[in-house]
């Protein structure tokens, strides 16, 4: 197994917020996970990137991995054009005409290449998120984090990003765990779904989603809404 | 049909004319010249003065101790002030310098000034001393205040920290620091010209301008007092064009 999380547990101070968390994955998929606000999400993604340490158990399978993140907020420099807020996590990373090659092929993907020398303030809220897509997929990284990138956003606008995403995904595949609280973004999303516990956070079940991410548009195929309820019962269990 | 901009211009210049006309009606009403002079004696005091061979060397000293009194305030007050900004332990280290510079009287300082340095040197001194805490002041604030969530991501993407002060703190303190600047700039020539006047460096417009007050020439006061407002104005002008450029992501 290419990640593995091994009985983990993380308090702050008094507060359990993770107890007793395993979970092991293969590489190149998308792993969500489903767990209501407050339950720890964003400090199991903060042990996974190696930003904050466990109290007890083991987690292999990320460190010396190059990660790239993808957060709530676009988290784009307003002083600096997309082309230049992508090129700002390259620049350590890649020689200038990779560099170049690299941000024109990621911002053709989320079909912004007409915007790059815009300034952020210029960009639609949906366009800056597909900007720090492409800046997540451009960073030479083998695993994404996610942290509720969609969160806030209304549907229509979700469901282009999302779309965006799979299509990055598919044609730059990456081991990516996304946390979220919306089981409709979980089922369109993932290939495998945990559901987390409320807090202290540790899992209460995991579901696999087979149908191919194409097949995923029509939201009333059967097997498809088959997954969600399966989703649905052990989220209310 | 008048769009806004020329319509504000039109306005200044109804307000200049206005100050000018009650400058010259106040004038006729007391009616002698060395208590006010009126703006066209005025006006002709300040092409005489200007024909003089010591008036650009006076403006050319004042501007230059002007500037570079400011700076050396941007200078010591972008290191000192991310300095602080970064370490709590210089930040107390700091605080009472600058709040004993903030709180003395101008006053005391010029003359303090004058008892420990050359009158060549007092005015520059004095800038420091006045305009360094403002653009101390702003520069902390702008760190203090910078976005953590783009500091979390630029070390998330391991953005070596070189780039990340030069690309990021400093870009996100420019706003605060050209406010501050602007404000310094404001300050700079009135505490240059006071700074002269009691210090009486051999070429400056404070000399020249006390030299005027004990001939009671009161025009020539004036006149220099219009040159002082004129370098104001400029570096006022100049550094928000600067503000501009370095802004444009704005808009």
């Amino acid at each position: 197994m290419a990640f593995v999380l091994d009985k983990i547990n993380k308090g702050f101070g008094g507060l359990e917020v993770i107890k007793d968390l395993s979970m092991q994955e293969e590489e190149n998929r998308i792993v969500c996970i489903l767990g209501p606000s407050g339950a720890g999400k964003t400090t199991l993604l903060n042990l996974m990137s190696g930003v904050m340490k466990a109290d007890s158990g083991q987690i292999s399978g990320f460190s010396g991995h190059s990660i790239s993140y993808l957060f709530q907020e676009t988290r784009l420099l307003p002083w600096k054009t997309v082309r230049e807020n992508i090129d700002f996590v390259l620049k350590d990373k890649l020689p200038r005409h990779q560099r170049e090659q690299t941000i024109e092929r990621y911002l053709e993907m989320v079909e912004l290449s007409p915007f790059a020398s815009y300034y952020p303030a210029r960009l639609s809220g949906g366009m800056k998120q597909r900007v720090s897509i492409a800046r997540a997929f451009a960073y030479p990284a083998d695993v994404l984090l996610m942290d509720e990138p969609f969160k806030g956003l209304d549907t229509q606008l979700k469901m282009s990003l999302i779309k965006s995403f799979i299509r990055l995904w598919t044609l730059d595949r990456r081991s990516v765990f996304f946390v979220t609280h919306d089981i409709q973004e979980a089922v369109l999303i993932g290939h495998l779904v945990y559901v987390l516990t409320d807090r202290p956070a540790s899992i209460k079940g995991r579901i696999i989603n087979p149908v191919p991410h194409e097949q995923r548009d029509d939201s009333n195929a059967p097997e498809l809404q088959s997954i969600e309820q399966a989703i649905y019962q052990l989220v209310t269990l | 049909m008048i769009n806004s901009s020329t319509n504000n211009k039109i306005i200044t210049a109804l307000s200049i004319l206005a100050m000018l006309l009650t400058w010259h009606g106040l004038a006729l009403l007391i009616g002698k010249e060395y208590i006010l002079p009126t703006p066209a004696q005025t006006g002709l005091s300040l092409l005489l003065i200007m024909q003089s061979q010591d008036f650009w060397p006076a403006v050319l000293m004042t501007v230059g101790r002007g500037l570079l009194g400011f700076l050396i305030s941007m200078g010591l007050g972008i290191i000192l002030g991310m300095a602080a900004g970064f370490s709590r332990v210089i930040n107390w280290l700091l605080r009472p310098w600058v709040t004993v510079m903030r709180s003395t009287p101008v006053m005391s300082v010029i003359i303090l000034a004058i008892i420990w340095f050359e009158s060549n040197l007092v005015p520059v001194v004095v800038a420091i001393l006045m305009l360094f805490p403002i653009i101390y002041g702003n520069v902390v604030a702008g760190i203090r205040n910078i976005n953590q969530e783009w500091l979390e991501m630029a070390r998330m993407y391991k953005v070596k920290p070189r780039r990340i002060i030069a690309e990021l703190y400093f870009p996100a303190i420019l706003p605060y620091l050209l406010a501050g600047a602007t404000t310094a700039m404001g300050i700079a020539w009135k505490v240059i010209i006071a700074a002269e006047i009691l210090s009486q460096p051999t070429r400056a417009i404070g000399t020249d301008l006390m030299i005027a007050k004990f001939n009671f020439a009161t025009a020539q006061v004036l006149a220099w007092t219009v040159v002082v407002i004129m370098i104001s104005f400029v570096f006022e002008s100049l550094l928000g064009a600067w503000e501009n450029n370095l802004t444009n992501w704005r808009r």
